[in-house]
């Protein structure tokens, strides 16, 4: 990600040669340093959870266990106490894909972790774009069902925009990648007028429902992935979906200890009691059926 | 900063392309410098070792003899036998110590009026500036700094080792405690400097002897093929002058410093309690009218006698103290182990605090340790162990770890390890990830404190926030970068400020701008400033600034900054538009 810190410091960094020379630059940078040209400044906001498992290399149902190792070892690799000074991004990196997946990984642990099935299931409430830079209010959408894939917007803003050729549409990879002219430029330049100016807020749902979903499947019928039509419709009706969903569980979480205690003790002596019967049950069986088969056979 | 530490010329050959030589000889050495008592120990190239002056001592009294033209510090301690300084010498009003909590300290602060009982000269004047520190010399007051101080003593320990090792040391990683501000870190650098040392890393205390319990963990699985457990340890560390707590989590030789919390009680404060137990005009004795001869000379018996007592309260029930102090004053009482705890009860509460704070910070529960490590010469005193063990609820404590020498092989084997050296048997495949110990922010809101990187974050780190104006056309704004725990930020520490100019005019609100912080492995704080909305041409270009730029630690300078500005530079924290 070449960054906002990064470009920051290269013109100042241009500046100052230019008023005094090359050799008053390395002055004021000696080699020690070089990793001060930093590369970007606000990580945090724009990866997504996927890249962080990326990062660590793990899959991403891996265990709060395997992230630890994961990180463990990376950190003996790229930890500046062992890779120099040039391991310190590198590190940086790893101490923040820890802290959000272990973050994120508790709160499953805790039960806190919504699972949503079927239709908009997965939903983390990040964008899968990046951002180069701090967040800003508006944020660059396409609409990859209008899109025909002319490749205009990745000609002239390549930093922004990237070409995926499976889907065979384009998409927004670093918001704000290049300068705002060539990303007004790009924007001008599509032909179908399908890269939009969105609220950042909505970005996350956006990005999310423009990705093919996996369908609801009945039977044998359904199934398979499908993207929805009307995108931005599609978004709204999610988030709608995303607040009541929201509601009802901040509502059961606050009457949620009550029914958890609500359980009597004959209720609870009752379930332990199913569950220990189904446990047995086929055994049960096997020595049901075994006295049954000793019994006929002493009758023979 | 004014001061410049190292010689920048060469750093970069301890990093990077230098890594692979294994006979590389600049290898950090560890220090450990205590208020009472200091320790050095090198790698050898396969273990450990604690070095021992000319008298065969591991530990070394912390102290600097002020003699008509000669110093001599509490490493040679007086070099032979013969002309051995005796702790009488010592408390003579000629020789400083405790050096370590005057270091970096405003002459308002608790520790340094307390510390005007010691038999040197401590003059305050309140109102925020350094002390005036002087020892006698033929009678008469010679001035001196703590720096000063501990620069002579660091120079006698490092020809020490240069004896030994028959080559020059150039790198040090020493140990701080952990409620060490990062002005009073600054302090500590510039006396290695002083004393011809590069400080590779400075260690919170707990945080070395956690590596060291990390390598013995890993020594332990390899020889029995145990599974890469992880393991949690809480780590106790009270010495004479500061008490430090750690929760890592360790496993594959991987040290994870979970929390860290520290204060400034030690086993001086349990000294002067005492004293004032056993003689109670004591106060009067010591602060009228600033030390006599015959004053300084009663009050260093009076301090023999209760170390001598405390110690033996280590192991007996009680002891009789029978001093005679001179001038008709005479001690004598028999102090039993229940009266002793009484008069440190506030000593023992603040040491649960932390404790309690630490846990719940790393988020674990008493259950959840593995090893309680007491480390320091007060974790012998049974009170203090027996309330540690049960806050963690745990029998005993890790015993294969030497309480006064863990901190020092911890710093050494850090040394080996930042320094490039491998060991074949693997006996340095360690690391350590370090957490900040505070909160570290800017001002914002009128007299807010906005924490960026908040305490207990995994270092290196870095973090960033968004500001934005508080007037319309608000074209400059202040950041005074703060550190410490408090809500408000006047309460913390000032690390430094900076301004941000050529703010385009907008309304106010509308500006954005970025403040991020970086702390890297050897713990230097960076921050970056600039506006990041609008952008184009008329943005001025970002700021880069190393903290702590101030150059002493007087609290005058966030007032002049809060009285001369105001509001007029204020900042205010702008609220988060996404939640990922």
């Amino acid at each position: 990600m070449a960054g906002f810190f990064s470009t920051c410091a290269a013109s100042d960094h241009y500046c100052l040669q230019l008023r005094s020379g090359s050799a008053h630059h390395e002055l004021i940078r000696p080699n020690k340093y070089r990793r001060t040209m930093i590369r970007c400044c606000s990580t945090a906001k724009g990866k997504t959870r996927r890249d962080y498992y990326q990062v660590l290399g793990v899959a991403t149902h891996s265990t709060p266990q395997e992230i630890k190792e994961a990180y463990r070892k990376l950190q003996k690799q790229h930890h500046p106490d062992i890779a120099g000074d040039k391991g310190h991004d590198h590190a940086l990196l790893l101490n923040e894909a820890y802290e959000v997946l272990m973050r994120s990984s508790s709160r499953k642990a805790d039960g806190f972790g919504k699972s949503r099935g079927g239709f908009g299931s997965g939903y983390t409430g990040d964008g899968y774009s990046s951002w180069n830079g701090p967040i800003r209010s508006q944020a660059l959408f396409v609409d990859e069902n209008k899109c025909i894939g002319c490749r205009e917007c990745v000609h002239h803003a390549g930093e922004t925009f990237a070409m995926d050729d499976v889907l065979g549409s384009a998409h927004v990879e670093v918001q704000f990648g290049d300068v705002e002219q060539q990303i007004q430029v790009a924007v001008e330049s599509c032909p179908v007028n399908c890269i939009h100016w969105v609220g950042s807020e909505e970005l996350p749902v956006l990005e999310f429902m423009a990705r093919p979903q996996p369908k609801e499947g009945h039977g044998v019928f359904g199934g398979g992935w499908e993207r929805p039509k009307d995108v931005f419709a599609a978004a709204r009706n999610f988030s709608r979906k995303l607040e009541k969903q929201e509601r009802q569980e901040s509502s059961r979480g606050a009457n949620g200890g009550e029914d958890m205690e609500a359980e009597t003790a004959a209720q609870a002596e009752a379930r332990r009691h199913a569950g220990q019967e189904l446990r047995w049950k086929s055994l049960f069986d096997v020595w049901n059926g075994l006295g049954d088969w000793r019994k006929s056979g002493t009758d023979r | 900063m004014a001061e410049q530490f190292y010689t920048v010329a060469s750093d970069s050959e301890t990093t990077g392309d230098d890594k692979a030589q294994q006979s590389f000889p600049d290898v950090a050495i560890g220090i450990d410098i205590g208020t009472s008592r200091c320790s050095v120990a090198i790698w050898n190239g396969h273990q450990v070792e604690l070095l021992k002056n000319t008298r065969s001592q591991k530990g070394m009294r912390s102290y600097v003899m002020f003699k008509d033209d000669t110093l001599s510090a509490g490493v040679t301690g007086g070099a032979t036998k013969e002309h051995a300084h005796e702790e009488r010498d010592i408390l003579s009003g000629s020789a400083i110590f405790n050096m370590k909590r005057l270091i970096g300290r405003m002459d308002t602060d608790e520790v340094v009026q307390a510390s005007k009982t010691l038999p040197f000269l401590v003059q305050t004047l309140g109102i925020g500036v350094r002390p005036f520190i002087a020892a006698l010399v033929n009678n008469m007051w010679r001035s001196t700094t703590p720096e000063e101080v501990l620069a002579i003593f660091l120079l006698e320990l490092k020809a020490l080792v240069e004896m030994h090792l028959k080559h020059p040391v150039r790198n040090a990683v020493l140990t701080i405690p952990v409620a060490f501000s990062r002005f009073q870190q600054t302090r500590i650098e510039r006396a290695c400097a002083m004393a011809g040392l590069h400080v590779l890393r400075l260690m919170p205390e707990p945080t070395a002897v956690a590596l060291l319990y990390a390598q013995q963990q890993q020594q332990l699985m390899q020889d029995n093929m145990g599974s890469g457990i992880e393991k949690i340890a809480l780590i106790f560390n009270i010495g004479a002058g500061y008490c430090d707590v750690a929760v890592s989590a360790t496993a594959g030789g991987v040290s994870q410093i979970r929390a860290l919390a520290g204060c400034t009680v030690g086993g001086e404060d349990i000294l002067q309690n005492v004293m004032r137990h056993l003689l109670p005009d004591y106060d009067s004795l010591c602060d009228n009218a600033g030390p006599t001869t015959d004053r300084i000379k009663s009050m260093g018996l009076l301090r023999m006698a209760t170390q001598d007592a405390i110690h033996k309260l280590a192991s007996q029930e009680s002891t009789e103290i029978n001093a005679d102090l001179g001038n008709g004053l005479k001690v004598s009482k028999l102090l039993s182990r229940a009266e002793f705890e009484q008069v440190n009860q506030a000593i023992f509460e603040k040491c649960e605090r932390i404790i309690k704070q630490c846990l719940s910070d790393a988020k674990l529960t008493p259950e959840d340790i593995n090893d309680v490590i007491l480390v320091g010469g007060c974790s012998r005193i049974p009170k203090i162990r027996s309330l540690v063990l049960g806050l963690c609820k745990k029998g005993d404590s890790y015993g294969s770890i030497d309480d006064l020498e863990a901190a020092v092989s911890g710093a050494a084997l850090e040394g080996a390890i930042a320094s490039g050296v491998t060991d074949p048997s693997g006996s340095l495949d360690l690391l350590t990830i370090q957490a900040t110990p505070m909160n570290l922010g800017i001002r914002a809101d009128g007299d807010g404190f906005a924490a960026i990187i908040p305490r207990n974050t995994a270092v290196p780190a870095r973090r960033d926030m968004l500001f934005t104006t508080t007037q319309d056309n608000q074209a400059e704004a202040l950041i005074a970068v703060y550190e410490g725990e408090g809500e408000q930020a006047e309460e913390n520490h000032l690390l430094g400020y900076f301004k941000i100019t050529g703010i385009p005019p907008a309304p106010k609100g509308a500006v954005e701008i970025s403040v991020c912080m970086d702390i890297d492995a050897g713990n230097v704080l960076r921050v970056f400033a600039g506006v990041v909305k609008p952008q184009g041409e008329a943005t001025p270009p970002f700021m880069e600034v190393r903290m702590p730029t101030l150059d002493d630690g007087h609290g005058w300078c966030g007032q002049a900054l809060a009285k001369m500005y105001g509001s007029k530079l204020d900042l205010a924290v702008l609220p988060k538009k996404l939640h990922p």
